[in-house]
């Protein structure tokens, strides 16, 4: 695949439908995100966010239209297909594999790249030994970047919610995207782990060169870090514009608090 | 006299768990060399009770207690590979003691012919199995060029290819077996191929092959069915137990082996089982089913069972990760089918029914999803304690009693269930079975990186 540089146009949606039924979840949607930049996705609840997201990963096949990944098609690939190109995600409600450790988490995210096979690993050979020593260190490694090193061998589980969406978050990283789905990461946080939350996503888009699609409710985190924002409604686009633009657009209020509102807000 | 027989069933059933459990430690153990001391260790142990002298009447290990051992050994095989596929990639099974049964009368069907001086049925199901396996793989490849099959054509070229191939083995068969025929001599004077020690290679061989075909069968099964639900999966496996139990019932007019002859039975089966053969093929089995789960592909089995959506988009091929381990699961099974036919030397379709099949299934839940030694020792404990120490104890009691073990253990199954419903061991695991030094790899690196004051 053609390697992107900085501001050239990673992914692509163009005129994506996904229809449930008689139901159009998704209604030609288009989206245009440049590399190394910070997008919100927003809109109230059921305008079909978490569907365009799902079908970027593929886990829902796409009705019309196409989505393209570094100038190449990918709808129509399996899942795993399209995050082994180097999309990652994390969930709305956080899904972790709740009964590993940490570190398994982590370690099955790196399965893709093992590098050893099966028949490495039933008999136990050198390439196993080495390569899943390098795996476990290098997961490690990767844990202490979030500082999650110490609850390594603690069970998914049991870890408070903040720290499973970091858990959550580290195991997409350690897929080693490109392109990193959020889906609202801040939801059900206190405002200080959301403060803590807008650090790390900063901190990671710098640290791992991402591209980061993010969806999210809490306007703090909309506002405080998104550099565009695409605003849904019923499957459609209704507005796109920098969070100042959005905040004062009409249409969006609308959606957003009813039609009173938006009067209200211009009067 | 009665009291003494019982108290020592209790003294073995204890020692036994405690070989195992050592045996599992010894593995354990980072040392080549320790680990093959223990391998001859625990073979000897047993091997030197078995041969132990009778005092009078009592015998330190009777012919009754070896059954057990064995009945428990292929028990564990088969569980093992059903813990894999349920325990630990969380697809609900009936099939198993159908792959249990196949591979059970495959190898009777090889050695059976071979002792009577027939080389077809090795021929037939080594170039069969050697050849499927070929063309399975030839057609995942031409499959996986062109993308998007759906998953009923994939099938439908996997079936063709396997069919295909039969055809050929059973044709190179016809062809070879009359060659060999003169090699296998006169009864009086046995040929080359006659003689005891090319029986046992061919026992070997026959359990192997026992093995890879339930795997390749299960591969065809697997690949449609994987792909339902969970729930539909289970139903599907129920069905397929069925209809191996009907086949075996017909095996003598519907498959045409006259030699199974059907619902009667098969007789004559050479009685090949040593404690030997039983150790090795168990020792092989734990292993396998071990190594598969402690690594990259065993990880991502785990996650599959965790979370189907989170696994995919973690970059993990779920349909092909559910196949490789019902196809790993059942090829154990088959093993433990191969065992079971030539310890009995008789093999009824009775025994392959799919009531008989939840025996797995309990002891898997019983000795908990998700853990390998607790299956090994409720394998051993099922076993010993219901169908020997609870036979001999009822026993006292009148000749219809021992039926009412199967009153109680279900009484203990329930209380189990609502006592610890995670099964005896939960996730627990033992020896040689728990992650290989991760404990001290994390200790290690939180050691060199302490956990700073206030976080």
């Amino acid at each position: 695949m053609a390697e992107i540089k900085k501001g050239e146009i990673l992914l692509a949606m163009r005129d994506t439908t996904k229809a449930f039924g008689g139901l159009l979840a998704v209604k030609d949607f288009n989206l245009n995100l440049p590399k190394g930049c910070l997008q919100g996705l927003i809109g109230p609840n059921g305008a079909g966010k978490t569907t365009a997201f799902n079908l970027i990963t593929g886990i829902i096949p796409l009705s019309s239209g196409s989505v393209e990944f570094k100038g190449e098609r990918i709808d129509g690939l399996e899942p795993y297909e399209i995050t082994r190109l180097g999309i990652a995600r994390t969930f709305q409600n956080i899904r972790l594999f709740s009964n590993l450790s940490v570190l398994d988490n982590v370690r099955i995210a790196y399965h893709a790249h093992a590098g050893y096979s099966l028949g490495d690993s039933l008999l136990r050979t050198k390439r196993y030994t080495q390569s899943e020593k390098e795996l476990t260190d290098k997961a490690l490694d990767f844990l202490s970047i979030f500082k999650l090193e110490g609850i390594a061998g603690e069970i998914a589980k049991n870890l408070p919610y903040g720290q499973q969406r970091r858990v959550e978050i580290a195991r997409a990283l350690a897929c080693d995207p490109t392109l990193l789905l959020l889906d609202e990461p801040a939801a059900g946080m206190n405002p200080r782990e959301i403060q803590e939350l807008m650090d790390l996503i900063h901190f990671i888009k710098e640290r791992f060169d991402l591209t980061i699609l993010l969806i999210e409710h809490q306007m703090r985190v909309v506002m405080g870090i998104c550099e565009y924002l695409t605003v849904m409604d019923f499957g459609e686009v209704i507005a796109r514009g920098t969070p100042r633009e959005i905040q004062n657009n009409e249409t969006v209020i609308e959606a957003y608090l009813g039609k009173g509102a938006a009067k209200s807000a211009a009067s | 006299m009665e009291l003494g027989y019982l108290a020592s069933t209790i003294v073995k059933m204890v020692a036994l768990i405690a070989w195992i459990y050592g045996l599992l430690w010894g593995l354990g153990r980072k040392r080549l060399w320790q680990k093959a001391a223990t391998l001859v260790l625990a073979f000897g142990v047993i091997q030197a009770v078995i041969l132990a002298p009778k005092i009078g009447d009592f015998a330190l290990f009777s012919a009754f207690d070896q059954g057990l051992l064995f009945q428990a050994i292929t028990m564990t095989m088969v569980a093992l590979g059903l813990n894999l596929i349920y325990g630990f990639n969380g697809q609900f099974s009936l099939a198993q003691w159908g792959f249990y049964g196949i591979g059970a009368y495959c190898s009777a069907d090889i050695t059976y012919r071979w002792t009577n001086g027939d080389a077809s049925g090795l021929i037939v199901v080594g170039l069969g199995v050697i050849l499927g396996a070929l063309a399975l793989m030839g057609v995942g490849k031409l499959l996986k060029i062109k993308r998007g099959v759906p998953v009923l054509s994939a099938f439908t070229f996997y079936l063709f290819a396997l069919v295909a191939v039969g055809f050929i083995a059973v044709w190179l068969g016809q062809l070879l077996s009359p060659i060999c025929a003169p090699l296998f001599g006169a009864p009086d004077a046995p040929g080359v191929l006659g003689s005891p020690i090319a029986l046992q290679a061919v026992f070997f061989l026959s359990v192997i092959f026992a093995g890879a075909f339930a795997a390749e069968v299960s591969f065809l099964f697997g690949l449609p069915v994987l792909s339902l639900g969970s729930d539909y999966f289970g139903i599907a496996t129920l069905g397929f137990a069925i209809v191996v139990k009907t086949l075996l019932v017909n095996s003598d007019t519907i498959l045409g082996f006259k030699e199974m002859k059907g619902g009667r039975g098969m007789l004559g089966i050479p009685k090949l089982t040593t404690w030997a053969w039983a150790f090795i093929f168990l020792v092989i089995v734990i292993v396998i089913i071990r190594n598969f789960i402690r690594s990259s592909t065993g990880r991502a089995t785990l996650a599959v069972r965790e979370d189907e959506i989170a696994a995919r988009a973690m970059g993990i091929d779920v349909a092909q990760n559910k196949l490789l381990a019902f196809v790993v699961g059942s090829f154990v099974a088959g093993i433990g089918g191969a065992i079971y036919a030539h310890y009995m030397g008789f093999l009824a379709p009775a025994s392959f029914d799919f009531i008989a099949g939840f025996n797995p299934l309990i002891i898997v839940v019983f000795g908990g999803l998700g853990s390998m030694t607790g299956t090994i020792a409720a394998a051993f404990g099922w076993i010993f304690f219901l169908e020997g120490f609870l036979r001999i104890l009822l026993g006292q009691l009148g000749t219809d009693a021992p039926s009412w073990r199967f009153v109680l253990y279900p009484i203990t199954l329930l209380l189990l269930m609502l006592v610890r419903p995670q099964g005896l061991l939960g996730t627990v695991e033992w020896g040689f079975f728990k992650a290989e030094g991760l404990g001290a790899t994390i200790k290690a690196a939180v050691g060199i990186k302490p956990k700073k004051a206030g976080e």
